[in-house]
């Protein structure tokens, strides 16, 4: 007989923390926040940026969530069984939870919210569930991979297992909406959301603020915050001030001032630097000429030395890359060699590729988006590149224009970064550069390995440990030696935060000013 | 002329690269769902039609759907214009008040050190990048003293208009002071100034009342055409107050390829101009008799 593998996971972990050291959460109050943006939309199914994420997580709840840790936690759901294949993941809801507007949540809630994304912006959040393509290409009539057991008890059948399933059900695009209030609001209930979450929509004014206020009702208990006001700031250096003057709680450091905001007396212990789960990478279409010749690729990523506009441009203040993969990432692996600088390696790999000094190759065009940043690092690689007699032409575009040419493949090097939508190495590595997802679904390099596609292909399905980390590894190390990529860095979050404010997660998976964090843990100390 | 407006904004924007529907995806765009937004957005149809569709429901009144918003572009214009319209009229206000007085002043006595230093200021007005000019009005007035706010609408308060007004006129305070000089200077050695001196007046009252009021008319001109200033100038301080503004909302428009709301945004900032000049024409009656005798 089999014994059904249970995967009980567990509550404790969001009620550790403040309570451990001794410090009650004093309620009351409003927390001052900022974005750079207006959100586009405050709709889980119609989201595909950090901002709106931002206020979605504090409004809506999913079945799970990501803890300090980057751990799935249950939220909407008490306990998840996962089947011994891997495949059937059988969720049993919280009983008593309801939305903003008073009514119980039920499984057919969770089933309707995961159809109305999966035809939303973010269908790939679904697709692993079976059934799900069909339904979003409009071949089916619901996604047959979804079954409501009870009123509190949700069963997902995916087509084949799949590893990081659980960090999709944490995800924001997996959020539970009512769908009573969807129906009565049409679209205008991108405007103003309603869901199960600590705090409750007040009011937006676009390119203003947003107000969100403590929902009493919340299944966790009401939260100590009050009021969360999200000004919508789009000068860092306004930004700046207004933290200053005293007028916002938490926000970034401007750029170019990562050291000075560190060295002055009164901001010091107000700074926060922490890695954050993404990568800045130079990109190359493989494809065509003359980037489909690995050598001249590899050539220069021997002369690109990342270490400069780590240390001149960003202040030391984020980590340069060996590979793919960021260092916080649970599944990073210190043990990936990028090429190292090595010009007189990089001349004769040139030579070899055909390009003695450079003769033939012709002026290259690098593409990247607007940006005094990118400006600057494109730059610091012509000048790099022009030592071994390459020359970059910088082609600089907004970023609707520049992602047009990269999806297209008509850019051949190119600026792309990555910033992981949930923490595992398959976020990055299969979604980059598996062969199947060439093109705008991530793989822009063209990247088309079958080796590599197989590894990946393996460690996607495989339970999680080291067996499944290693072929990453592999891969990932394969991937590199090809120079599809050079890594520059890795990226940080750059945060001020006054002192009163207590309880506010560093997660790898946020970014100053945008906090992705559930700000329900958050209180003042005043 | 607004239907030519509108068709160079269309053009330009279907020459320009970028898509709509791949800039409202973010970094991973699944290409099913690519295609079901480009259906959506009804980009899949040929430009001449997306034109034709586009006049068609103006002329009903309809500006039609931002793409970003998922919401009508005239609720997305609507609830802007205020602060724009706020800002540009406290700008305007902060130009004639201070142009004009400073532009009076100079012409007193032409040549002195006050009419070097006013004009000097106002060369200056003129040329100073909007941007550094409010930061550097928000980090002395706001955040070392005090006084106002950094930023915001501060949901329509005065407090929150000062900086974003005097940082937006003084471009136009500048051309307005150089402009009243100027004409000032002109108009006093008119025979009629000189008739007014002969009479015994009081140079206050030969200036303030009989030449200045002659001298306003090329001011008004100016001060007409500077709308379009304020209008090219507002994104800018739009962005570093953090003002709600029209400007902003353009400038975020064209980013994302939202066209219809580029078009909307365009087509308001063209009336404005229209209306703009429209007032300065009835000005010149209200200042010169002339232009009244002529009207009637």
């Amino acid at each position: 007989m089999r014994k059904a593998a249970v995967l009980t996971v567990v509550v404790l972990a969001a009620l550790a923390g403040a309570a451990a050291r001794g410090e009650a959460p004093r309620p009351g109050g409003t927390l001052r926040a900022v974005f750079s943006a207006d959100p586009p939309t405050l709709d889980p199914a119609q989201a595909t940026d950090t901002t709106s994420s931002a206020v979605i997580r504090q409004v809506f709840d999913g079945l799970l969530e990501l803890d300090e840790t980057l751990t799935p936690v249950p939220a909407l759901a008490r306990s998840v069984r996962v089947s011994p294949d891997g495949r059937v993941y059988t969720f049993a809801l919280r009983p008593g939870v309801r939305f903003h507007n008073g009514r119980e949540l039920r499984a057919a809630d969770v089933k309707y919210s995961f159809e109305r994304a999966a035809k939303g912006k973010r269908p790939w959040v679904f697709e692993k569930i079976a059934g799900a393509r069909d339904f979003t290409k409009g071949a089916a009539g619901a996604i047959a991979g979804v079954r409501v057991v009870d009123d509190l008890t949700v069963e997902l059948r995916l087509d084949r297992p799949f590893a990081p399933f659980l960090h999709l059900m944490a995800y924001d695009a997996a959020a539970v909406v009512p769908r009573d209030e969807v129906e009565r609001r049409g679209p205008g209930f991108a405007s103003h959301p309603v869901g199960t979450g600590a705090f409750r929509f007040v009011s937006w004014r676009r390119d203003d603020q947003v107000v969100l206020e403590r929902f009493p009702g919340h299944f966790r208990g009401p939260a100590p915050l009050e009021r969360v006001v999200f000004r919508i700031i789009p000068a860092e250096i306004t930004r700046f001030n207004e933290y200053r003057a005293g007028q916002l709680d938490l926000t970034d450091i401007p750029t170019g001032q990562c050291r000075s905001v560190q060295a002055d007396p009164q901001l010091r212990g107000e700074a926060a630097v922490w890695p954050t789960l993404g990568t800045h990478g130079l990109r190359f279409n493989v494809e065509k000429p003359p980037f489909s010749d690995a050598r001249l690729r590899r050539a220069l990523a021997h002369a690109i030395d990342p270490t400069i506009v780590v240390e001149r441009l960003l202040e030391g203040c984020v980590h340069p890359a060996r590979g793919i993969l960021p260092p916080a990432l649970p599944g990073y692996s210190p043990a990936i060699r990028r090429p190292p600088l090595d010009r007189e390696r990089a001349k004769r790999l040139l030579a070899e590729a055909g390009y003695p000094g450079g003769r033939g190759l012709g002026p290259i065009a690098f593409n990247f988006n607007t940006g005094d940043l990118n400006q600057r690092i494109a730059e610091v690689l012509q000048a790099q590149l022009r030592e071994i007699g390459v020359a970059l032409e910088l082609r600089r575009l907004d970023w609707a224009a520049h992602i047009k040419l990269v999806d297209d493949g008509s850019a051949v090097f190119f600026r792309q970064g990555w910033i992981a939508d949930y923490p595992d190495p398959e976020n990055f590595l299969t979604v980059l550069f598996h062969s199947r997802n060439i093109g705008a679904a991530g793989n822009t390099s063209r990247y088309r390995n079958p080796a590599v596609d197989r590894l990946l292909d393996e460690a996607d399905a495989m339970t999680s440990g080291p067996a499944r980390f290693g072929r990453y590894h592999q891969a990932e190390q394969t991937i590199v030696d090809d120079a599809a990529w050079i890594s520059l860095y890795h990226y940080s979050s750059r945060a001020l935060v006054k002192r009163h404010v207590k309880g506010l997660e560093r997660s790898a998976l946020s970014s100053a000013p945008e906090f992705l964090v559930p700000l329900r843990k958050v209180w003042l100390d005043r | 002329m607004l239907f030519g407006i509108t068709l160079l904004v269309f053009l330009l924007n279907a020459a320009a690269l970028g898509d709509p529907a791949r800039a409202a995806m973010g970094q991973r765009a699944d290409p099913e769902a690519l295609e079901r937004l480009r259906r959506e957005y009804a980009l899949d149809r040929p430009l001449p039609v997306q034109y034709a569709t586009w006049i068609g429901r103006l002329a009903r009144g309809d500006l039609g759907t931002s793409f970003r918003e998922q919401r009508p572009v005239a609720e997305v214009l609507a609830e802007r214009l205020p602060a724009t319209i706020r800002l540009a009229l406290a700008a305007t206000l902060v130009a004639v008040v201070f142009g004009v007085a400073a532009g009076a002043l100079a012409a007193v006595r032409p040549g002195s050190a006050l009419d070097h230093a006013l004009m000097g200021a106002a060369v200056l007005g003129i040329s100073t990048p909007v941007f550094w000019l409010g930061m550097m009005l928000a980090l002395v007035f706001a955040v070392t003293l005090g006084w106002l706010p950094v930023s915001g609408y501060g949901g329509g308060s005065l407090a929150h208009l000062v900086l974003p007004a005097l940082t937006l006129g003084a471009l136009h305070t500048g051309t307005v002071a150089r402009m009243t000089r100027s004409s000032l200077l002109e108009v006093v050695r008119q025979d009629y100034v000189q008739t007014a001196r002969a009479k015994g007046l009081p140079e206050r009252v030969v200036l303030g009342k009989h030449a200045l009021r002659n001298a306003l008319i090329p001011v008004v001109t100016v001060i007409g055409i500077g709308l379009a200033d304020l209008l090219v100038g507002a994104p800018l301080t739009e962005t570093v107050f953090a003002w709600p503004g029209l400007g902003r909302l353009l400038v975020a428009a064209v980013g994302q390829r939202d066209l219809p709301v580029v078009m909307g945004a365009v087509l308001v900032f063209a009336l404005v101009y229209v209306v703009g000049n429209l007032l300065v024409d009835l000005a010149y009656l209200l200042i010169d008799p002339r232009t009244r005798r002529a009207a009637a």
